[in-house]
């Protein structure tokens, strides 16, 4: 019997070795060279890599462009996300809404997940030729006497970042909403008939059924969210000028680590000082969010309820 | 249960952002991916020494297959990586001091210093014998010489030059003479003042240039000190001059506002630009360098729906100051185990009279490299025009360029004579690896100062950030 049950726990080890190799190899590795060259004065097109100590950090934030970069991405990702939420939720509940019975759910679903699946390089090429100086956008508003002269929006800090935000948001609003979906779907309908026979109106049977119950997937939705998020990058990157420009608007953290990567040296050092700061930025807010979604249920409630 | 099945997804989540975040940091993936192009390369032939080459366009090609050709016990695997955003760079910086690291290298002029300056190229000093014989024009070697080292040649040389529509000048200066417009554009005030005139004599309709970057190369290359003199960041007067230019050209209407390899750029090449709100403009003059003529404008003279054609209607000067734009350079690495064949290949590319003579005049048919191997891929040739690096076979093939198709696009203009008059005039000493980035670090505070967004010196300390940024070790004040 005994002999038995350690051949069964050896066969489980087998099962996780390859998740466990792949995350040691692609995931704990990376993270620790990551860590191991921030500390150094690496470039690739010299031979030197010596220990600088924390020189890399300091020159980071003795420099305003890393706080501007750290500011740009909280803001573009936040700008995009809150409104992405928004929208998918309401979608979702509208969707799985047995009331609404909305017709040709899975043709709607189609058509909000598509941006997601065009290439962010397409995308980028896409809203840069329809908003240069000389693109279709002011030939129609020109033609159109919306204003009389053409504007050159390439060049316009507050349009750049808001076609950021709204490329962002368009892209990943339906993922959002298919996610929440299939969470809302999920639940038993017993639940919602019992709401409602209960007098529960539909702002509250999303409040105490819907929310409560799909909190575990809006955990997920956050902390993906944030990741992608704290490392936006195609779009920014290839929207102008690969640069965050104009005047820095649009340069996210992984768009200013790549700058350092490729700069005529090649700082792979300085630039991993950058990815090691995106990396603890990103786990205090994940943790963050867990901590705050974490499971509420106070033995004290627990007891009145019994 | 369920309190372990949620430290379960905590993990989960936590080794999906760990995997996340770390990866674009390591050189680990970038290491990897020369590997995954590996379908660009052919596969090597058995029985014979392998010779690894880089490039970033298909041009190099042609002279490996070429070289084989020359040379049957040697087969070139040759690997082409595009340069857009930078992809060929960061890949083969990624192969430096790894054992995949190519024999030969094509370098274009926007790294071609860094790599220089660096020490991963082989010293190719004593390749300059040949060089000397065939008389490269000083600039090619100086691109590519650290401190006396040359480390690099190239066959071609890439002077610029001013392409100016000579129904236009016909209009608002009388005459279409090569000879008379140099001397009403020869220099940069003289450049100005007719601006003034086209913008007055056109009623604005016409625009002296398309875009205030295509004379940056000019000022940039007609510097007195380089970018970095002794570790400081050091801004000369002509950058200056450059950035007054450009602002007095926005402000005066003098160019269209088009943005360099944009739609509105190309449109004033073929005359159909049109702003925004449908009135016709035109494009007086634009600045190019020797391939600019090949591969940018005269593929470009015709609208898309034929009803535009200004073939025929350009000339060539060598306009208000002189520069280069541009160009490839081909080096061996240090680190390569065939230094004598790869320096052979470089010698052959570069400094061979017979290859050099081919390249430029167009034996280097479809047809003449599927004879060497069968494999070359449709379409890759060589058309005659390309300017080179010697002058002395320069010369020699001057005459075969006063009746072809490129000089009945110029109207008649032997257009190789003109890249002759103008190679000797470029000097490269000052150039220096961080000069791209430093550059193009300008451009965008540049352009938010003409856009009035920002003041001058608010234009200055952007740039300072974004340089400091990229040069740790830089003194900037």
């Amino acid at each position: 019997m005994l002999r038995k049950k350690t051949f069964k726990l050896n066969y489980g080890y087998v099962f996780i070795a390859p998740f466990v190799i792949g995350f040691l190899l692609f995931g704990l590795y990376p993270v620790y060279n990551t860590l191991a060259l921030s500390f150094t004065n690496t470039t690739m097109l010299t031979r030197k890599d010596d220990f600088v100590g924390l020189d890399n950090f300091i020159r980071l934030f003795s420099d305003k462009t890393f706080l501007t970069a750290v500011t740009n991405t909280w803001e573009l990702w936040l700008m995009n996300f809150i409104p992405q939420l928004g929208i998918a939720m309401l979608l979702a509940v509208w969707f799985t809404n047995v009331r609404l019975k909305i017709k040709g759910v899975g043709i709607w679903r189609l058509l909000f997940f598509m941006p997601n699946l065009l290439m962010p390089a397409a995308i980028a090429a896409l809203y840069f030729s329809l908003f240069s100086y000389y693109g279709p956008v002011n030939q129609l508003m020109v033609r159109g006497g919306v204003y009389s002269e053409a504007i050159d929006f390439i060049r316009n800090k507050e349009v750049m970042r808001g076609l950021v935000v709204f490329i962002q948001w368009w892209m990943w609003f339906g993922w959002t909403a298919i996610i929440l979906m299939a969470a809302m779907s999920s639940i038993s309908l017993s639940l919602y008939e019992a709401a409602v026979i209960d007098g529960a109106r539909d702002f509250q049977v999303f409040r105490y059924v819907t929310m409560p119950l799909i909190k575990p997937v809006m955990i997920y939705i956050l902390v993906t969210s944030l990741v992608g998020g704290m490392q936006m990058f195609d779009i920014p990157y290839l929207l102008t000028d690969g640069r965050g420009s104009p005047a820095n608007s649009i340069l996210t953290n992984t768009i200013m680590m790549y700058m350092r990567f490729r700069s005529n040296e090649g700082h792979i050092g300085a630039s991993s000082a950058i990815g090691v700061m995106i990396f603890i930025m990103t786990s205090i807010v994940a943790l963050l969010i867990f901590f705050l979604l974490r499971d509420k249920e106070p033995k004290a409630v627990k007891e009145k309820e019994i | 249960m369920k309190r372990l099945s949620s430290v379960f997804s905590v993990l989960i989540v936590a080794a999906m952002l760990l995997a996340a975040c770390g990866a674009p940091a390591t050189e680990a993936p970038a290491a990897e991916a020369p590997a995954a192009e590996a379908p660009a390369a052919e596969a090597p032939a058995a029985g014979k020494t392998v010779l690894d080459v880089w490039s970033f366009t298909n041009e190099i090609l042609t002279m490996a297959v070429a070289f084989e050709g020359k040379h049957p016990d040697v087969d070139v695997v040759y690997t082409m990586i595009p340069m857009t955003n930078g992809e060929y760079q960061t890949k083969l910086m990624a192969t430096l001091g790894t054992p995949d690291v190519p024999d030969v290298v094509a370098l274009e002029a926007a790294f071609v210093k860094q790599y220089v300056e660096s020490d991963f190229l082989a010293d190719l000093t004593d390749l300059m014998t040949y060089a000397n014989e065939l008389k490269m024009f000083p600039f090619v070697y100086e691109t590519a010489s650290d401190d006396g080292v040359v480390k690099g040649y190239s066959y071609q040389a890439t002077p610029g030059g001013l392409f100016y529509r000579r129904s236009l000048a016909k209009e608002y200066f009388g005459t279409d003479d090569p000879a008379a417009i140099q001397d009403i554009l020869g220099d940069m005030d003289k450049y100005i003042a007719a601006a003034e005139v086209v913008k007055e004599k056109s009623g604005g309709n016409t625009f002296m240039v398309a875009s205030g970057g295509d004379f940056h190369n000019l000022f940039y290359a007609n510097r007195a000190n380089p970018w970095v003199v002794d570790g400081k960041l050091t801004v000369d007067p002509q950058v200056e001059a450059m950035i007054a230019t450009s602002k007095l050209f926005r402000d005066s209407g003098f160019e269209a506002r088009a943005t360099q390899w944009q739609e509105g750029w190309f449109a004033g090449m073929n005359g159909t630009l049109t702003d925004a709100a449908g009135n016709p403009k035109q494009i007086f003059t634009y600045f190019l360098p020797t391939w600019g003529l090949p591969y940018v404008l005269a593929p470009n003279a015709k609208s898309a729906d034929g009803s535009s054609d200004t073939t025929g209607d350009w000339a060539l000067i060598p306009g208000p100051m002189a520069y280069q734009w541009g160009g490839t350079w081909v080096g061996v690495m240090k680190d390569s185990d065939k230094q004598d064949l790869a320096k052979e290949f470089v010698k052959f590319v570069a400094l061979d009279e017979e290859n050099l003579t081919n390249w430029a005049t167009g034996v280097y048919t479809n047809d003449f490299l599927k004879a060497i191997d069968p494999a070359v891929p449709e379409g890759q040739s060589q058309a005659a025009g390309d300017f080179i690096g010697s002058q002395v076979v320069a010369e020699k093939l001057v005459p075969l360029f006063d009746d072809s198709a490129m000089s009945s696009f110029m109207g008649g203009q032997n257009f190789y004579k003109q890249w002759i008059a103008a190679a000797p005039r470029v000097n490269a000493r000052l150039f220096q690896g961080s000069d791209d980035a430093i550059q193009r670090a300008l451009n965008d505070p540049m352009s938010s100062y003409l856009e009035g967004t920002i003041t001058y010196d608010e234009m200055w300390q952007l740039w300072k950030d974004a340089v400091r940024n990229e040069f740790p070790d830089l003194i900037i004040e």
